[in-house]
């Protein structure tokens, strides 16, 4: 054993005030862990939510042109290697009157290959969940739904579907200018559309919108005929998917030139997520190829503006905010854990003088200048260590059981600390990364090897005489 | 032990000197070309006014201080030392094993027991591999010497809980140890009454007698400089010619 060690062992240990730079640290340590761990929760959980809305990577065209050649577009995205399905979509903005004047994203799908390329067949609700969760505002829907059935996308929005829906809508009067025989089309808004009663199940809706080629203004009847629920709380007021097909005819989107339907894109789900960027290339360059042929040959697709990006390039603006919210979190919190190190810095300065006849008393039985330098910080480094690996486990326990916690809470106090209908969040999710565990260690750490450096060098630059010249 | 040859000093000074800066350009010479040696086994004892420079020798001797000019070798079985011309990992080695230190103000440390305190020397100059291999005879030794200064069973009581005789009792026997060549004590027992002082005076001669230590000694107090083989009276920073034995 060095002395060093020692001493240190019996100074620690007769004291409780150096504990309390401890504690700091470790109360530090703690809350930045918590904090950055239900953040990078949060992200994550926006993140699946966000994803599951949107495929992986799509091929667009532009606002005004749009894309053409939707079989061959199709068949270039399929032949790709690493891309496992494709759908195509048409995106626009359309207005409608319900309550007030409202406007929707209006997405028209394929119903028969939308659910292999996102998680619409998840997110699709039954009409039993549709009326639990209109019952219960904050309601989420359960962990344990049966597994997603792509069968169902397709029923949603069946003749037979919108049939049933139009005949539940006739029940009271008759005037709605539809036959039993021809339905309009269905439409499947978002539920909280339904929650806050601008619309309701079988309801038929007027959508206001322009053709995105002649400019055209142009109106179409829907009806409700389901909804969904993403979990991102502006998508599920907002969004609307209707059958691509009747969305085409709605806008206008013949093409004269080409002779085909005009698509605003198509939508791919790859098998690994983490090719995407060599796969958005790939994609790209096998459409501008086929693009680039002779129109009369087979592989041609019609010429036009295009562009591959995978889902967080279209939300990068989203996602980055949150990471640059979790980094100036994350960088006001170090002043918590800077001013733990400022607390140890005051400890150590405390016990220098208070053992600065010890330390000439070393001094005069042969410790070395470096030797009392090592002994206070090799204090404060014990502090320091000590309370990182206390806040280090705070923060882990914690976030293991995050949820129980809250509750608890809640239950004691009334309060809830997360109000679900906020963050639009049953759970607090919470995700520890070893990243942000470093993240935090390594600043306290640095910190606290400097907030010990200063009274240790101190301590070795005092004069031993003058240290035992008084008792 | 060493019969056939006048054996050479544990310690000398050569023309020493200390001299203090003072505010003001002005400075202060405390210590004036003084030369001292003190043999093996010998036990001197320096008196003088207060502020004339003893405790300021002292700490020239025992390495905490640097003199202004001058030489101190120091001398243990065959090997010499010379300063200045030391680094201080052997400044600090002479520290822990040539010298020990004995203070007025005993200067004990408050969160070691009393054991540890006389372990404490030991501590500091043993390196970390050796420390396990070692600690059982420093405990031994540490014992042995605290029951040689009449503190056997308080081992584990605080130093704060001792009364003042036995607080010197105890820095004794840390200053012994390491087996140090020679003793610095700086007005060892002045703060003590006289009967503990007298105590502690047939303690260091007789420790002197059973050792062999050498033992420098400053002191006011004239019972213990009347034990001390020889005594030098120092005037204005030098050793007056003194009479060798003031007890014969
Ligand atoms: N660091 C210093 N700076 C300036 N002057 C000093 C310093 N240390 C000691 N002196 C002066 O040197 C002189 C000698 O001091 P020293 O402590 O050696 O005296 P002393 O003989 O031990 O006295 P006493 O018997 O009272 O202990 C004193 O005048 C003191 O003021
Ligand atoms: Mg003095």
């Amino acid at each position: 054993m060095q002395y060093q060690t020692f001493l240190s062992k019996r100074y620690l240990k007769r004291r409780w005030a150096p504990w309390a730079a401890t504690v700091a640290v470790a109360l530090g340590v703690f809350s930045l862990i918590s904090v950055l761990a239900v953040m990078e929760g949060f992200k994550l959980e926006m993140k699946e939510r966000i994803r599951g809305s949107l495929s992986h990577l799509v091929v667009k065209g532009s606002a005004m042109r749009l894309l053409v050649g939707e079989d061959p577009l199709l068949q270039a995205a399929r032949q790709t290697e690493g891309v496992e399905a494709a759908s195509p979509f048409i995106e626009t903005l359309a207005i409608y009157k319900s309550t007030v004047l409202d406007y929707c994203i209006l997405r028209g799908i394929d119903p028969s290959t939308e659910p292999e390329v996102s998680d619409f067949d998840l997110y699709l609700l039954s009409d039993d969940e549709i009326e639990q969760l209109q019952a219960d505002p904050f309601r989420m829907l359960p962990e344990d739904r049966p597994p997603p059935d792509p069968q169902r996308v397709a029923d949603v929005f069946s003749l037979e579907r919108r049939r049933q829906m139009l005949r539940w809508n006739l029940r009271g009067d008759a005037g709605v200018g539809f036959a039993e025989e021809a339905p309009p089309q269905g439409l499947v808004v978002g539920i909280e559309a339904l929650r806050s009663g601008r619309l309701a199940l079988g309801d038929i809706v007027q959508l206001s919108t322009y053709s995105p080629v002649s400019y055209e203004p142009r109106i179409g009847k829907f009806i409700v005929v389901g909804a969904f629920q993403s979990g991102v709380y502006e998508q599920d007021q907002r969004w609307a998917y209707s059958d691509i097909r009747a969305l085409q005819q709605l806008l206008d989107l013949w093409d004269e030139e080409a002779q085909d339907m005009r698509i605003s894109g198509i939508s791919l789900r790859l098998a690994d997520y983490s090719q995407a960027s060599q796969i958005k290339d790939q994609i790209h360059q096998e459409i501008s190829r086929r693009m680039d042929l002779d129109p009369t040959e087979e592989d041609a697709i019609p010429w036009r503006s295009l562009e591959v990006k995978t889902w967080e390039n279209q939300r990068e603006n989203l996602l980055q905010a949150v990471e640059i919210e979790k980094r100036i979190i994350a960088a006001m919190m170090l002043l918590i854990v800077a001013f733990a190190a400022a607390m140890i810095f005051l400890i150590l300065m405390l016990l220098v003088i208070e053992k600065n006849r010890d330390l000439g008393v070393l001094r005069a039985l042969g410790a070395t200048r470096s030797g009392v330098v090592q002994l206070v910080l090799k204090q404060g480094m014990f502090l320091c260590i000590t309370g990182a690996a206390i806040g280090l486990l705070g923060g882990w326990l914690l976030t293991e059981n995050i949820n129980a916690v809250h509750e608890s809470i809640y239950r004691a106090t009334g309060l809830r600390l997360f109000p679900p209908d906020i963050y639009y969040l049953e759970q607090i999710p919470a995700h520890l990364r070893w990243q942000d565990m470093v993240l935090v260690c390594a600043p306290t750490l640095i910190f606290g090897f400097f907030g010990s450096l200063f009274p240790a060098l101190w301590a070795g630059r005092r004069d031993p005489i003058k240290a035992l010249h008084h008792e | 032990m060493n019969d056939l040859q006048p054996a050479l000093p544990v310690l000398s000074a050569r023309d020493l000197c200390r001299e203090f800066s003072l505010p003001g350009d002005r400075s202060l010479e405390v210590l004036r070309h003084l030369d001292l040696d003190i043999h093996e086994a010998e036990m001197v004892a320096i008196v003088g006014l207060s502020g004339v420079g003893k405790s300021t020798l002292l700490h020239c001797l025992g390495l905490l201080d640097t003199p202004s000019s001058g030489q101190i070798t120091y001398r243990s079985g065959g090997q010499t030392w010379q300063s200045p011309g030391l680094n201080e990992p052997q400044r600090c080695g002479l520290r822990n094993q040539f010298i020990g230190f004995v203070f007025q103000f005993f200067h004990l440390l408050s969160d070691l027991d009393v054991l540890e305190n006389v372990m404490l020397p030991a501590i500091v100059g043993t390196p970390k591999s050796d420390w396990k291999q070692r600690k059982p005879q420093i405990e031994a030794k540490a014992r042995t010497l605290l029951e040689t200064v009449g503190l056997a069973g308080r081992e584990e009581q605080a130093p704060g809980t001792l009364s003042g005789g036995e607080r010197q009792r105890v820095a004794i026997a840390r200053a012994l140890i390491n087996n140090p060549r020679l003793l610095l004590c700086d007005e060892p027992t002045g703060n003590l009454d006289s009967s503990t002082s007298e105590k502690i005076h047939t303690l260091l001669r007789q420790l002197h007698e059973d050792l062999g230590t050498s033992i420098l000694v400053v002191t006011h107090d004239p019972d213990l400089a009347s034990r001390a083989d020889r005594r030098l009276a120092m005037i204005d920073g030098r050793f007056e010619k003194s009479a060798d034995h003031p007890s014969d």
